[in-house]
């Protein structure tokens, strides 16, 4: 019996001990952005247009990344929304047994190729597609992000969309295919309209995972601190953590206000991800009727 | 139902369909012929076996300390995500009483998978490397990687736990087995290879992380690794430095068929297990 408790006690620390990890990590980067918070002002970090840390006076303006990371991220959410929401439907509703076996795994096997090789990737074909199609003198621009972008994160949409959607389906096939409904009919009417909060669960699972994407973005993205548009170059919040923390000395303004801008990002996209933790639980629940 | 305007859209729902279904596998072909076609010219053993050489260093010879680094910090990885995966696991499947403490729990879980591994390398130099004095090492970056495959890791080994018939349990339980005995006897053994995929799994997932490493345990290069204390070289981060750099394209396309076929390797190890357990 005393084992019994210890056991359990361990268990329990244990489970404490990984959870409180969450909070170091809000503590840590918190800590060193108050200190950055007491020097500059909050708006004016937020909406200062200039970034630049090395000349005196230093000026941290964060806008412009902030644009980026949305834009590209907005960008790379509407290109690979209905193509992960076909390919959902296809694997669910129209895809023989045995196909949708052989599929699956290469959707997982996309989301488990590392987001450096696509960088590399995108910087060979997109970038250099760009460059040799249309002769730009640069093809790292917003719009070679978006699209790589967008093939990240298409496991997600289609993994999250398939699970409802195959739930749904489980649950009316039946009564639908007695009543003499044709597949595609049943598609259009019933399972399509059905999965909508798993769609609005995708949009924001896969929003969130292409604001905090690093590697892959800042290889194909250009990376300079400036206003995006769709053809040029432009730098996003992780790519600007990524490339100027190794330059910055520590305890330094410079290095507080990354750990400022990783504040930021960490905020919005905890938001973000509560917001799909309740839509999540919530879709098992629709289908009960 | 079989009008006209009925058929138009059945014809262009199946387009967008197929449309959709098209490009998901040609990207994913593209992108894995692209690697595989282009690294394969580059790939021999003593690429796999020799140091980096030449000016830039990289432009030639191997990637061996890479490799041996990579698997270092995924071996530190995985090991730290199960000392906190499993026993989290189990507490939520079996112990933990309330449904509010279980959900509690799920949310903090989901929320530091929610976290960008850009985040998770800035915390990991402040923590590990400053502030617990580590240095940018192994342990670093293994530690960190560690707390970002950690929710990965508990949510498969959970659903597992939680999937196993409870009547079994119960009735081991009614016998006045106490439940630590029939978790450790008759639970675990039963769903040790759904545990061991997720483990493997999770490896994966940290062996081609970079942004982690950045500035915890990844350097330019260095030897392979001699104690937990010592930094290292990873694919992922020499990958990243062999293009950023632009120092070699054709060895970038060698190193990054190694880092696929390895996660490939990861990936396909937990389905041999599988099968193997099947038939017996």
């Amino acid at each position: 019996m005393k084992k019994e408790r210890i056991f359990i006690w361990a268990c329990k620390v244990i489970t404490l001990l990984a959870v409180s990890f969450l909070f170091f990590i809000f503590l840590f980067i918190a800590k060193e952005s108050f200190s950055f918070f007491q020097k500059t002002s909050l708006l004016a970090f937020l909406t200062g247009s200039r970034w630049n840390p090395i000349v005196d006076p230093p000026a941290f303006g964060l806008m412009p990344m902030i644009c980026a990371t949305v834009y590209v991220s907005l960008l790379a959410t509407v290109i690979a929304l209905p193509v992960g929401i076909g390919t959902a439907v296809f694997l669910s509703v129209s895809a023989p047994r045995n196909i949708q076996r052989t599929l699956l795994p290469f959707i997982d096997l996309m989301a488990g190729i590392p987001s450096v090789v696509y960088g590399f990737v995108g910087l060979m074909v997109i970038v250099k597609f760009f460059e040799v199609r249309f002769s730009w003198s640069s093809g790292e621009s917003v719009l070679a992000g978006g699209i790589l972008l967008a093939i990240i994160i298409l496991p997600y949409i289609v993994s999250t969309c398939y699970e409802s959607m195959i739930k749904i389906l489980h649950h009316y096939e039946q009564t639908s295919r007695a009543l003499g409904v044709s597949k595609w009919h049943m598609t259009r009417y019933l399972v399509i309209p059905s999965a909508k909060k798993a769609i609005l669960a995708a949009l924001i699972l896969s929003f969130s995972r292409a604001m905090g994407e690093t590697m892959a973005v800042m290889m194909v993205i250009g990376n300079s601190p400036i206003f995006p548009s769709l053809f040029h170059k432009a730098e996003t919040i992780p790519a600007l953590i990524a490339l100027e923390m190794g330059g910055a000395a520590v305890g330094s303004l410079h290095y507080q206000s990354l750990f400022a801008a990783g504040f930021i990002l960490m905020i919005v996209l905890f938001v973000f991800n509560s917001f799909f933790f309740i839509i999540r639980k919530h879709i098992g629940e629709g289908i009960k009727w | 139902m079989v009008n006209g305007e009925g058929r138009a859209s059945h014809f262009a729902l199946r387009l967008w369909l197929s449309a959709s279904v098209f490009l998901v596998i040609a990207s994913l072909c593209v992108i894995l012929g692209y690697i595989f076609i282009q690294g394969g010219n580059e790939l021999s053993l003593s690429f796999l076996t020799d140091m980096p050489q030449g000016f830039p260093l990289g432009v030639e010879g191997g990637i061996r300390p890479a490799i041996v680094g990579s698997f270092w910090f995924t071996a530190i990885a995985c090991a730290f995500a199960s000392f906190l995966a499993l026993p989290t696991a189990i507490f939520l499947a079996f112990y933990a009483g309330s449904a509010r403490t279980v959900s509690l729990c799920h949310f903090f879980i989901h929320s530091m998978a929610g976290i960008p591994s850009i985040i998770l390398g800035l915390f990991g130099y402040a923590f590990f490397v400053i502030t617990l004095g580590f240095g940018v090492s192994v342990l670093s970056g293994g530690l960190i990687l560690g707390i970002m495959i950690f929710p990965f890791i508990e949510v498969r080994v959970e659903k597992t736990l939680s999937e196993f018939p409870e009547d079994i349990v119960q009735a081991s339980i009614s016998l006045g087995i106490t439940k630590r005995w029939t978790l450790v006897h008759l639970v675990l053994p039963e769903c040790i290879d759904d545990i061991a995929a997720a483990i493997v799994l999770g490896g994966s997932f940290a062996m081609g992380a970079t942004a982690p490493i950045l500035f915890t345990g990844a350097v330019l290069f260095a030897p392979s690794p001699h104690s937990f204390l010592s930094p290292a070289m990873a694919l992922p981060y020499h990958l990243y430095i062999l293009v950023g750099q632009g120092i070699s394209i054709s060895k970038a396309y060698g190193t990054s068929l190694v880092l696929v076929i390895l996660l490939l390797i990861l990936n396909i190890v937990p389905l041999i297990i599988k099968m193997y357990r099947k038939e017996r």
